[in-house]
């Protein structure tokens, strides 16, 4: 047994620990001082680089800022902006997975996770990502509804440019169940299904936002300006999301086919609005669309002869760009040298079936031999029609606005999808 | 100090008056001797003195590490990218400034500083000076922070071992206790600086103390906890790299991972021959030369810097980078071999400095570069470079400082995952192998025989082969003669041999040995032979070593050896003689004739 009979070597040692770490305290807080304010210094100058689009700059500030905030999230998140910016997506991917690893439910981390990997064609690791975000946890967010709804918008615009049409439809269904009547969004999610071929439920979603905007106006007359929402109904920005949803509407009604329904909206818009030029645009084609219209109501014979004619010639122009070679060959030499070097050249067995109808109805294709057979107008709009749908479908939308006139017709007429 | 007054020991008695209290208070009186004052076990003091050098090695490395930071601050800049006139400057001038402090002022801080602990500890029992101390705290922080190709953890080993030794002469400590609080120091300063208790233990325990001694490992493991719990308090709990989660996908990825232990080995060799050849020459070069040696160092470091500025300092920074994808593989592999360059320039011109950090950038960056090639050779498999940086790092570790152990639990310790031990201990065994056949010495040895001390090698002795009783038995001449058996049936058994001794199995594992004089001179024949022994002799397994069995054998003729499963059946005998024939027939290789 050693017994320490003087206690004043361990006093001291005792002494000494609490000295260092006091002393070791104050140098540590200066160290830290210092490094902060060079990691705020790099960052901000990081921030101003990639602002400016000097992204190699800003890689080499965020770097130096990460080595005195070596943990710092926001600053590593900012530095895989950066590497994106400099088109280095494997640095950028690594570092990402690199904060999954740390943090693997961060729904920033995964929201940037997907972005990249859409850019990168990984439909399903993007929609994974997505997914995870959209479920993830968002550090700061004391209510992470709004972050939430926005990582839902943008993965349903993803599918919906993908084209997923099923799974977009899926995840904007699952959208419209949580969001709120807020102007912006709806319009934001009718545009989605639009895009996403359901024109019927963007049509709802239009309509109801329309009588909801109204509704709201209403309020606001009935009130005087006092009601909850009687600030803002009647301003510019309330004024515009009306219009908007108008307009929205109105585009649903076209892609339905409902050109009744599509002029009414139409017509409730102004002619001096942000929408003005594309409501002059569908005013136009509408237009254009009576006017090729033969078996319009009260059309006389001799019109309804012309108007077939020009479908017919119209048709076959269409045909003729496309490449068509029969197309070519009844429009002409020039026609013909036009559509292969257009690189449009097509194969003759495809066509036979429509060269057949066009031989059939062409000799007809005269105002006076038309009038009053309403039978060879049938079957000549009928392949003005099947002609438009088959160039659409196979040389791609290259149509002028009286092909984009004679398939809406033809949808009007036929009930054909586009 | 005075005893106890009548009033103190009544109030004590009122305390003590619930069972709980009283359980306290009767392991308290245990504390207190008869005079009042505590007396305490030395053993238990020891420990206690561990976690205290523990405590003030960690707020030394703290404050070395910061020194270090602040040094590059104000040498280099904060950028990670120096200008082009600070990496020509700095790293030249301050070379030579510290070369005029180490070489007139600080002479034993010139090196890693594992080599000089380990003297201190063999040659000097365990006294390291103030001087060094503080001498190796600022040079070394002095040349790591001027970019000289050199890590921390070294320098703050020996600041540790400076620190406990220091403290030990302050306290008076015996000459054998001041051996053994050496290492505690090394093993607290070590493992602050890495941030790693476990692997600082076995880094200790290979390459300081040289040999396993358990009667210091609760100590050594002590103060490294305390140390780290400093380290963590005051600098965070951050890793010293974030490193990606691995899993190992495919059996075949160990292919990969034998290639990179191939290159591991061979980069090994390089660095540990170039420094073989180059520290010896530069120090036979005259003695002004050695001033400007480092100097010249950082002058070609600062070259170097120009392009490829990771070379300089111990380069965490960086490898953090490189397991994060953002190098190329043939800027990975540039970085290797820079760094080796850098390294041995550094330390083979004697700059203080450890080569720690140095030998993980290097692996990291071979790893890293073997990962990047075989992402662009085979771009389907998804090739984690993060985890072949880790696997890099042990590789060189393994080959460089041929601390086998302390390798593979370095890269656990620092990735946290445990599922990369497999490609760890591939890689480092092949690197470790190739090292160990190409040079016969390890690093630090190397060093330690340059400088002119021969000091103990746990490799060494790892290596040397452990001699077992089973290699010195020998069959009973006799058949061992049972306890029961009478004298005249005894003498029966004997007639035909001419032993001098023979074994008596007394039966439930008790022998004896019985002279043949004492057997032939009994009268009564019919007496059972057990009447004739004099006392037991010790029973000796097979598996024991030679050391065990000469201490038990003191002056007795033989002991038996028998089997652990039945310990009255004997499988042979051992005598003085056999075991010397046993060492003699191992033929052990003598110090003097291991090439240096």
């Amino acid at each position: 047994v050693w017994t320490i009979q003087d206690w004043r070597p361990l006093l001291t040692l005792g002494l000494v620990i609490v000295l260092g770490a006091s002393f070791t305290r104050l140098v540590v807080s200066a160290y830290d001082e210092k490094r902060q304010a060079l990691a705020t210094q790099y960052y901000a100058a990081g921030m101003q680089a990639l602002d400016g689009h000097r992204a190699v700059d800003a890689v080499n500030a965020l770097e130096n800022a990460l080595v005195y905030s070596n943990n710092n999230f926001e600053y590593q998140l900012k530095l895989t902006d950066a590497l994106l910016a400099t088109g280095a997506t494997d640095e950028a991917l690594a570092q990402l997975h690199a904060f999954l690893d740390q943090r693997p439910g961060d729904a920033e981390v995964n929201l940037k996770l997907a972005r990249l990997e859409a850019k990168r064609n990984h439909a399903d690791e993007a929609w994974g990502y997505y997914q995870a975000a959209i479920g993830g946890v968002w550090p700061g967010a004391s209510d992470p509804f709004p972050q939430r709804i926005a990582a839902r918008f943008e993965s349903a615009e993803y599918l919906v440019g993908l084209p997923k049409p099923e799974a977009a439809e899926g995840a904007l269904v699952a959208l419209a169940e949580l969001l709120p009547d807020a102007p912006a969004e709806q319009q934001k999610l009718g545009e989605l299904f639009l895009r996403n071929g359901d024109a019927g439920r963007a049509q709802k979603i239009f309509e109801s936002e329309v009588q909801w905007l109204k509704v709201q106006r209403e309020d606001v007359h009935r009130d005087g300006g006092g009601a909850r929402h009687g600030e803002q109904i009647g301003t510019a920005a309330e004024q515009q999301e009306y219009l908007a949803a108008v307009m929205g509407a109105a585009r649903a009604s076209f892609a339905q086919g409902n050109f009744n329904g599509a002029r009414r909206w139409l017509s409730e818009l102004a002619t001096d609005t942000a929408e003005s030029a594309e409501r002059n645009r569908m005013l136009g084609q509408l237009r254009r669309m009576e006017e090729l219209d033969p078996f319009a109501e009260k059309t006389t014979a001799a019109v309804r002869a012309q108007r077939t004619v020009v479908a017919f010639r119209i048709a076959m122009g269409r045909l003729a760009a496309c490449g068509v070679p029969f197309a070519e060959a009844m429009q002409g030499n020039a026609a013909a040298g036009a559509g292969r070097a257009h690189g449009k050249e097509q194969d003759a067995a495809k066509w036979s079936g429509l060269e057949r109808w066009a031989l059939q109805v062409s000799p007809w294709m005269n105002e006076r031999k038309l009038k009053g057979r309403d039978d060879v107008i049938e079957s000549t709009m009928r392949f003005a029609f099947q002609a438009e749908m088959t160039a659409q479908k196979e040389c791609g939308a290259t149509a002028t606005d009286d092909d984009e006139a004679l398939l809406l017709l033809a949808r009007e007429r036929m009930g054909a999808s586009r | 100090m005075k005893p106890l007054s009548e009033g103190t020991r009544e109030r004590l008695m009122k305390l003590m008056a619930t069972p709980v209290r009283r359980k306290y208070f009767e392991s308290l009186r245990r504390m207190l001797g008869p005079s009042g004052v505590v007396s305490i076990r030395e053993e238990q003091f020891f420990l206690v003195l561990a976690v205290a050098i523990g405590l003030l090695a960690g707020f030394c490395v703290v404050l070395f590490r910061i020194a270090i930071q602040e040094a590059r601050l104000w040498l280099l800049g904060p950028a990670m990218h120096p200008s082009v006139a600070r990496v020509l400057v700095v790293p030249a001038a301050m070379g030579v400034v510290v070369a005029v402090l180490a070489v007139r002022f600080f002479p034993r801080t010139r090196g890693s500083g594992v080599n000089q602990t380990k003297g201190a500890l063999y040659i000097y029992d365990g006294h390291i000076s103030t001087g060094t101390v503080v001498g190796k705290f600022v040079l070394s922080a002095l040349a790591i922070g001027s970019g000289q190709s050199l890590g921390p953890e070294d320098p703050a080993l020996q600041i540790g071992a400076g620190l406990a030794s220091g403290l030990g002469r302050w306290l008076k400590l015996s000459k054998e206790r001041m051996r053994l609080v050496v290492p505690v120091g090394a093993a607290a300063g070590l493992a602050a600086a890495f941030n790693a208790p476990i692997t600082a233990v076995l880094f200790v325990i290979e390459e300081v103390i040289g040999r396993w001694s358990a009667g210091v490992l609760g100590a050594v493991v002590l103060s490294a906890i305390s140390s780290v719990v400093v380290e963590r308090w005051f600098l965070g709990s951050e890793p010293l790299f974030r490193v990606p989660q691995y899993h190992l996908d495919h059996a075949g990825e160990l292919l990969a991972y034998a290639a990179l232990g191939i290159l591991g080995g061979v980069a090994s060799l390089v660095f540990v021959k170039a420094i073989k050849n180059l520290r010896p020459r530069l120090r036979r070069m005259p003695e002004w030369s050695q001033y400007l040696q480092p100097g010249v160092a950082g002058l070609l470091i600062g070259f170097m810097a120009i392009w490829y500025p990771q070379v300089m300092g111990a380069g965490y920074e960086w490898i953090d980078l490189a397991m994060h994808n953002r190098f190329p593989w043939e800027v990975l592999g540039i970085l290797a071999g820079l760094k080796l360059l850098s390294t041995v320039l550094s330390f083979g011109t004697g700059t203080p400095g450890g080569l720690f950090a140095p030998v993980l950038f290097m692996g990291a960056m071979l790893g890293g570069s073997v990962a990047m090639l075989e992402q662009q050779l085979f771009p389907a498999i998804a090739v984690p470079v993060g985890a072949y940086a880790l696997v890099g790092m042990g590789a060189l570790f393994a080959g460089i400082l041929r601390a086998p152990m302390t390798s593979v639990f370095m890269v656990l310790e620092v990735s946290g995952n445990y599922s990369i031990i497999l490609p760890v201990i591939l890689c480092n065994t092949i690197s470790y192998a190739i090292s160990r056949g190409f040079q016969e010495v390890p690093l630090f040895d190397l060093l330690s025989r340059q400088d002119g001390l021969d000091l103990p090698s746990l490799e060494e002795e790892r290596e040397q082969p452990t001699l077992c009783v089973e290699d010195a038995m020998q069959d009973a001449a006799v058949r061992p003669l049972g306890g029961d058996e009478t004298i005249a049936a005894a003498r029966a058994a004997v007639s035909g041999s001419a032993v001098e001794h023979l074994l008596v199995s007394l039966g439930e594992g008790r022998w004896s040995v019985l002279s043949r004089e004492a057997l032939m001179a009994a009268e009564d024949d019919a007496a059972p032979v057990r009447g004739l022994v004099r006392g037991r002799v010790p029973r000796l397994y097979q598996d024991q070593s030679l050391d065990v069995a000469l201490r038990f054998l003191k002056d007795r003729p033989m002991l038996p050896v028998v089997d652990r499963g039945n310990l009255d059946r004997l499988m042979g005998v051992v005598s003085i003689v056999d075991i010397l024939g046993a060492y003699r027939r191992a033929g052990l290789a003598e110090p003097e004739t291991v090439e240096v």
